[in-house]
């Protein structure tokens, strides 16, 4: 089986001249399917611009990604639009949910695109809101959910085309000891079944939740299969 | 994702900010509405004056002082023609069946304590058959009084009925210009001849008029203000001007520019549609403008909406919708906004029209073409002015965007 992502010697630069920044400096990756990992590092080292790359919302500046043995970089928009509709589920530290709409609605807005029929549509919804244990807040707006609420609307609304890799950045990072404990439950069980799932994540206790800890620094990869023993004493190097 | 989910998503979107989208559409339906009722109005004042100068017959030719060119240049026109004129014109063109030149001005005419300000019409007996005029009691002066110079009046409906009320004129005296001027005959009404009452008009002989009222003041004879002719039948019209105009030529002594222009119903027509339309073309084109503004307008809160909704497009654009996804959603809402707004503005353009139809003799009406033309217009609006902001939605970076919360 190919895996989910294989980046190859891939470049991220941002400006130019003197000014130029690399985000990711010569980072190859293989992430295979089933995997569940956390990316780590300090402000700055390139996480997020690698999740983007990932994640199909960027294009790198050179190198190769591979998504599910296509390569990306030949795709063109509407087909990159297409892998993020398809492939990907996206969850954000700031939940992204559109204010107007409620969480059955939110959740339905990537199928829409899909172009899944109506009904279908809903139903999928129902299931994939249930699935997070909002069952009873169908038909609330974002301002009438609590923070951990929510976020499961949105992992509900990343899970609901029935994606390959589920991808999140700092998805608890907005949220409090409690509801984080809860999300993290949930990308255990999407995980358990089937779906790759990459974290972003600032926190040990999340990054121990997942099976593999990649640690980026000044865009490169520096540590790739931390433990989590090899994490409590990179922390107390680290402080 | 297809088209009809596109436009859920839009009107969803739109009633999500009525007051937005009532203030956008408002420029919309105001250009909508001037265009239909500008355009109605220029055809209905159009149609008006057509119909007036039908009315006239076809077989009506007229005759005014100075040339062409002079009419163009001033309002201050020569004193060319004369009671002469039309008596030449009457015996010796073969063409012409009936001459009735007219002089006229308003004047103050009284009866007892009643007074009022109206049209005195000098002109000959021939009046009656040119202008399809016929009295409705007593009798129209005749050719004798035109010779005497009598002071005899017919009396327009109107005045008629403003002196004397039911009681009957004929045989009383009442005073034009403190001359006391016998009733002999009471018009039928006539209604008005491009926006004249000439039910408020009365009626003396030309010679009366030229000489105890006007007084002579052309230096070629008797001055009238212009005659009509009646030509013997629709043939002989075009005749009747080519014999006509070379009659004045050679009394005038014409050598370099006409001092008068013979026109023919037809040239009379023209002449009206030509005005006409370029007053319709002027209105159309002032209403056309605030139409423009208002696609400016869409723009304008398309592009504020654009901003505010940032966000928004790049969360939507990171779940899986295409540059052509965003730019069809912006699109739709643009000619949805401009479309509701162009029925709008029609109906209300139409109901404007009707006003002034009820309210005015213009002949007012909406054709279908307007309306086609005022809604295809701004849908267009739509369209032209809603691409640019469309497509900078469509190009925004997604990850950008949602940076923007
Ligand atoms: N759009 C951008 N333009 C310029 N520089 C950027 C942009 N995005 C990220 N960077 C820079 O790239 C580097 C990596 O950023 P990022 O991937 O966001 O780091 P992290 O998520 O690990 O905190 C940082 O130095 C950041 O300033
Ligand atoms: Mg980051």
């Amino acid at each position: 089986m190919q895996p989910v992502i294989r980046l190859e010697h891939v470049y991220k630069t941002y400006g130019v001249g003197d000014t130029e920044v690399r985000a990711l400096n010569d980072v190859s990756l293989t992430v295979e399917t089933g995997e569940y990992c956390a990316i780590m590092g300090p402000s700055g080292s390139g996480k997020s611009t690698a999740m983007n790359v990932i994640g199909c919302l960027d294009r790198p500046t050179s190198g190769r990604y591979y998504l599910d043995g296509v390569d990306v970089a030949r795709l063109s928009d509407s087909e990159l639009a297409h892998i993020r509709n398809r492939k990907i589920g996206f969850v954000f530290q700031q939940f992204h949910l559109l204010p107007q709409l409620t969480a059955l609605e939110n959740v339905m807005l990537p199928m829409t695109y899909a172009g899944v029929p109506s009904n279908e549509r809903k139903e999928r919804a129902v299931v994939a809101l249930t699935r997070v244990g909002l069952a009873n807040r169908l038909h609330n707006r974002p301002n009438q959910l609590s923070g951990g609420q929510q976020q499961r609307v949105a992992i509900a609304r990343a899970i609901v085309n029935n994606p390959v890799l589920l991808l999140a950045d700092e998805p608890t990072g907005a949220l409090d000891s409690h509801t984080t404990h809860e999300v993290l439950n949930i990308f255990s069980e999407l995980n358990a079944s089937g779906i790759t799932v990459v974290v972003v994540t600032h926190e040990a206790d999340v990054a121990r939740q997942t099976r593999r800890i990649i640690w980026f620094r000044d865009g490169e990869v520096l540590h790739d299969h931390l433990t989590p023993e090899d994490l409590t004493q990179m922390s107390m190097v680290l402080s | 994702m297809n088209i009809v989910e596109s436009v859920k998503m839009a009107v969803k979107t739109l009633t999500a900010n009525k007051l937005r989208s009532t203030l956008t559409m408002l420029g919309i339906i105001i250009g909508n509405a001037s265009v239909i009722t500008m355009v109605g109005v220029g055809q209905g004042a159009q149609r008006y004056a057509s119909e007036q100068f039908e009315s006239l017959g076809p077989n009506v030719l007229f005759i005014i002082p100075g040339s062409e060119e002079a009419q163009n240049r001033t309002l201050d026109l020569p004193r060319t023609l004369t009671l002469e004129d039309a008596k030449a014109i009457a015996s010796q063109v073969p063409t012409v069946n009936a001459v009735a030149p007219q002089l006229q001005t308003q004047q103050p005419i009284t009866y007892r304590n009643r007074r009022s300000s109206s049209l005195v019409l000098g002109t000959t007996p021939d009046f009656l058959t040119v202008r399809d005029f016929a009295v409705e009691r007593g009798r129209f002066f005749s050719e004798l009084d035109v010779q005497r110079r009598t002071q005899v009046v017919a009396l327009g409906a109107d005045v008629a009925r403003k002196f004397f009320g039911e009681s009957d004129p004929i045989g009383q005296q009442i005073r034009i210009r403190n001359l006391s001027f016998q009733v002999i005959g009471v018009m039928e009404s006539k209604g008005a001849f491009l926006g004249n009452n000439q039910d408020d008009a009365v009626y003396i002989p030309i010679t009366t008029m030229s000489s105890r009222i006007t007084g002579n003041t052309s230096p070629y004879g008797t001055e009238v203000t212009f005659i009509s002719v009646n030509a013997r039948n629709e043939a002989s019209v075009n005749a009747a001007q080519f014999q006509i105009t070379n009659l004045l030529r050679l009394r005038h002594k014409v050598t370099t520019e006409d001092d008068f222009t013979v026109r023919t119903q037809k040239d009379a027509l023209e002449i009206v549609g030509n005005v006409t339309n370029a007053l319709t073309l002027m209105l159309a084109a002032i209403a056309g403008i605030s139409l423009f503004v208002g696609g400016i307008g869409i723009m304008n809160i398309m592009l504020v909406s654009v901003r505010e909704r940032t966000h928004e497009i790049g969360l939507r654009k990171a779940i899986g919708a295409s540059q052509q996804d965003i730019l069809v959603q912006f699109m739709i809402e643009a000619i949805i906004l401009s479309a509701i707004g162009g029925v709008i503005g029609t109906g209300i353009g139409t109901a404007g029209v009707a006003l002034v139809a009820a309210t005015t003799p213009l002949k007012a009406g909406v054709s279908t073409t307007a309306i086609l033309v005022a809604v295809g217009v701004s849908g267009g609006i739509g369209l032209f002015f809603g691409v640019f902001p469309a497509r900078q939605a469509a190009k925004l970076d997604p990850i950008v965007a949602l940076r923007s919360a």
